[in-house]
C-alpha cells in the first residue's frame, strides 16, 4: 500500500526492478542524449538572447529552416503513400523475387548515406540519365529542393515499410470480409476498415521517416548543390559555421533546430497517441 | 427466401472440401450444418455466403443464380466466429457500417440510420453499450453487436460460422436460447454451422450431418438422433458404444465369442452394433448367467458411469444417479441391450441400419421389428 500511494508515481506491480531499471533509463538518456544536447543549449547560451536572435533570424537561416522542413515533410509524406503501397505488396501478394524485393527495402539504412548522394546526382544531374530526360521537359532535379526531396525519400523508405508491414500481417481477414458482406466496395473497405487499422503504424513510420530526413546530411549535400537561399539545407549551414570557426553560431543554429524537430516530433506523438485512443485500447 | 444448393464441389489442391453437396433450405427455417473439422461444412456456408467460389454447381437465392451475384450484392448477413468487428469504431458504428457504406442513392438519412442502429441495439439488448468499443465487451456482448451489424442490412439470409465456439458454456446456452427466440421473431432464413452435436439438435428446425465433403444425413433433429442413417450420424451424435459382430439367422452374436445379443432381421453377415450408454442395462447375475465384469465406476452429475468389460469389449454405460449404482469395480454382471442399431459392416454404400431386438426377461423368439 505505501509502495502505492508514495507520490502516486509507482503503480504497485508484481514485476520487479522498477527502481533499478528506471535509473538505468534515466542515467543512460542523460549521458547519451540530454548531457551533449544540453553542452549544444549551453554553447549558444554563449551568444546571449540578442546575439542567439541576430544568428538565427537572417534571412539565409530561415530559408534553409524552410527548406529543411519542406522537403522533409514532402519527403515523409511521399514515403508514407509509397511505402504503405510496398508494405502491402510485400504482405499480400506473393511473386517470384519477393525476397529480393523485401531485402531492397532495408538497403538505404546499410547503404552509407554519402554513397547514396553520389549515386543520385549523377543520376539526376542534367548530363545524367535521368536527368537528362527531365531536363528535356524543363525540369531541374539536381541542385535543387526537388532533389533535396528524393534523397530524403531515398533514406526514409525503410522505416514506413517496417512499421506498416507487422500490422498489416495481422490484420484479420475476417474483417476485410466482413465489411464486404456487410456491402462495402473495396475502396470504401480500405479507407473505412483497413486504414484506420494501420493508421497508428503508418504514422509512427511518417514520424521516424520525417525526423530522419530533418537530420539527413550525407546523401544531401551532393544532389543539393548548396546554393544559399535556394537549396541550402540547415545541417550543412551548421557545418559551414563550424568551418568557419563561428562555434556560436553554429551552436545557435542547432538549438534552433532542436526546439524546432523536438516541437514537431511532440506534436506528431501527441497525434498517434489521439488516434490510438480513438481504438479504445 | 429459400436456398437451393445442387452438386456444389470445392477442392482445395488435392483436396475435395466438398463432394457434389445437394441441399435444400425452406424459406424462414433454421438449419444446422453439423460435423466434425474438415467435413466441409464451414466451406459450404462459406459458398453460400460468397466468400468462396465452388469449382462446380449452384447456388440459387429464390430460385435465382446467387453465384453470378458479388458477395456484397447477395443481402447476405454473416457472423463470423471470432466476430470480426471492426476495434477502431464503436460499437454504434459497427453496427450502422452496413448502411453507411450504401451507395448515397439508396443510403438512409442520418437519422433513420441512427433510429434502426438504436433499434437493433435494444434487440440485442446492447442500447447502454453503444459508445463503447469492441475491446470494452465480453465475449458475448461482442457476437450480439456482430448479430446486430448482420442483421442490420435487412439480410435475406442469415450465416453464422460457429457462432458460439469461442464463448464459455453457460454463455453459450444463454445466447442459443436468445438467438432461437431471435429467429423465431425475425424468421430470417438461417443457418450455422457447429461441432456441438447438443447445440445443433436443441437450436435447429433440421440438421445437417456431414462428413468428408459429403452429406450423411439431413432431417429433423429427432430423426437424426432417432433414426441415424449411417454408423457415422449415430457415432457423431451422442455417446456410442459400438461392438463389432454378426447377424446369423434372426440374430446378432458378439463376433468373438458368439454370444447372442439380440434379435434382428437382415442378411447374414459381420456388422456393427450401436448402443447408447445408457440403452444398456446391467443385472446382477452369478458366475453361470455373467456376461460381463464391472471394471470402473464414477458418478458424473446426473449420470453414474460404468465400465464393463463384455466378453474383451469395453463398454460405457451411464444411470441416472438416484438409482444408485449397485455394482462396484469387480461385480460381475448379465449385460442386457435394451435398444441398438446394427450397421453391416460389409455394405459400404449407406446400408439400411437394422433395429436391434433387445432380449427381455423370457422374451420370446425374435420379434421382427424395423425402424
Amino acid at each position: 500500500m505505501a509502495a502505492a500511494t508514495a507520490g502516486g508515481l509507482r503503480q504497485p506491480s508484481v514485476l520487479p526492478g522498477f527502481g533499478l531499471t528506471l535509473g538505468i533509463t534515466l542515467t543512460y538518456l542523460s549521458l547519451i542524449v540530454l548531457v551533449p544536447l544540453a553542452a549544444l543549449v549551453a554553447s549558444a547560451a554563449g551568444l546571449g538572447w540578442d546575439g542567439f536572435w541576430k544568428s538565427v533570424l537572417q534571412p539565409r537561416v530561415l530559408a534553409a529552416f524552410q527548406i529543411s522542413l519542406a522537403t522533409a515533410l514532402v519527403a515523409a509524406l511521399v514515403n508514407a503513400v509509397f511505402g504503405l503501397v510496398v508494405a502491402w505488396v510485400l504482405v499480400r501478394y506473393d511473386f517470384p523475387g519477393k525476397k529480393l524485393v523485401d531485402a531492397i527495402v532495408d538497403l538505404p539504412f546499410a547503404l552509407p548515406t554519402a554513397v547514396a548522394g553520389i549515386a543520385l546526382t549523377g543520376l539526376y544531374a542534367p548530363n545524367g540519365w535521368v536527368g537528362g530526360m527531365l531536363a528535356s521537359l524543363g525540369i531541374k532535379v539536381a541542385f535543387t529542393p526537388i532533389g533535396i526531396t528524393i534523397a530524403l525519400i531515398f533514406i526514409g523508405l525503410p522505416f514506413v515499410v517496417r512499421m506498416v508491414e507487422p500490422v498489416l500481417q495481422d490484420f484479420e481477414a475476417e474483417q476485410e470480409e466482413a465489411a464486404g458482406m456487410l456491402g462495402a466496395g473495396r475502396l470504401a473497405t480500405f479507407v473505412r476498415v483497413i486504414l484506420p487499422a494501420i493508421l497508428p503504424a503508418l504514422l509512427t513510420g511518417f514520424a521516424m521517416a520525417f525526423a530522419r530526413a530533418l537530420g539527413e546530411y550525407g546523401s544531401v549535400i551532393f544532389i543539393a548543390g548548396n546554393l544559399p537561399m535556394v537549396s541550402e539545407i540547415v545541417p550543412l549551414l551548421i557545418v559551414i559555421r563550424l568551418e568557419q570557426y563561428d562555434y556560436g553560431g553554429a551552436a545557435a543554429v542547432a538549438t534552433m533546430m532542436l526546439g524546432v524537430s523536438f516541437a514537431l516530433l511532440l506534436v506528431i506523438n501527441l497525434l498517434q497517441q489521439w488516434v490510438r485512443s480513438r481504438h479504445g485500447s | 427466401m429459400n436456398i437451393d444448393i445442387q452438386a456444389i464441389t470445392k477442392r482445395f489442391g488435392a483436396y475435395t472440401a466438398l463432394n457434389s453437396v445437394d441441399l435444400r433450405i425452406g424459406s424462414g427455417e433454421l438449419v444446422a450444418l453439423l460435423g466434425p473439422s474438415g467435413s466441409g461444412k464451414t466451406t459450404l456456408l462459406r459458398i453460400i455466403a460468397g466468400l468462396e467460389t465452388p469449382d462446380g454447381g449452384t447456388v440459387l437465392f429464390g430460385g435465382e443464380d446467387a453465384l453470378q451475384r458479388h458477395p456484397r450484392d447477395r443481402q447476405v448477413g454473416f457472423v463470423f466466429q471470432h466476430y470480426a468487428l471492426f476495434r477502431h469504431m464503436t460499437v454504434f458504428d459497427n453496427v450502422a457500417f452496413g448502411l453507411q457504406v450504401r451507395p448515397r442513392s439508396q443510403r438512409p438519412a442520418k437519422s433513420v440510420i441512427a433510429d434502426r442502429v438504436n433499434e437493433l441495439l435494444r434487440l440485442v439488448q446492447l442500447d447502454k453499450l453503444a459508445t463503447r468499443y469492441p475491446s470494452q465487451l465480453s465475449g458475448g456482448q461482442r457476437q450480439r453487436v456482430a448479430l446486430a451489424r448482420a442483421l442490420a442490412i435487412e439480410p435475406r439470409v442469415l450465416l453464422l460460422d460457429e457462432p458460439f465456439g469461442a464463448l464459455d458454456a453457460k454463455v453459450r446456452k444463454e445466447l442459443r436460447r436468445w438467438l432461437r427466440h431471435l429467429h423465431d421473431a425475425m424468421g430470417i432464413t438461417s443457418v450455422f454451422v457447429t461441432h456441438d452435436q447438443e447445440e445443433a439438435l436443441e437450436l435447429a428446425d433440421r440438421v445437417v450431418v456431414m462428413s468428408q465433403g459429403r452429406i450423411e444425413q439431413v432431417g429433423t433433429p429427432t430423426e437424426v438422433y432417432r433414426q441415424p442413417a449411417t454408423a457415422f450420424v449415430y457415432d457423431f451424435l451422442g455417446d456410442a458404444n459400438r461392438i463389432e459382430c454378426r447377424v446369423e439367422g434372426g440374430q446378432v452374436r458378439l463376433a468373438s465369442q458368439g454370444q447372442p445379443l439380440g434379435g434382428v432381421s437382415g442378411q447374414a453377415g459381420p456388422a456393427v452394433v450401436y448402443v447408447r450408454p445408457h440403452d444398456i442395462e446391467l443385472q446382477p447375475a452369478g458366475d453361470d448367467q455373467a456376461t460381463g465384469t464391472v471394471r470402473r465406476v464414477y458418478e458424473v452429475g446426473p449420470l453414474v458411469r460404468a465400465e464393463v468389460d463384455y466378453a474383451g469389449t469395453l463398454l460405457e454405460v451411464a444411470v441416472p444417479a438416484d438409482d444408485r449404482m449397485p455394482f462396484r469395480a469387480g461385480d460381475r454382471v448379465r449385460v442386457v441391450l435394451r435398444r441398438g442399431l446394427v450397421f453391416p459392416a460389409d455394405r459400404p454404400d449407406r446400408p439400411e441400419p437394422m433395429a436391434l431386438v433387445p432380449f427381455r426377461g423370457g422374451a420370446s423368439g425374435p420379434v421382427v421389428q424395423r425402424l
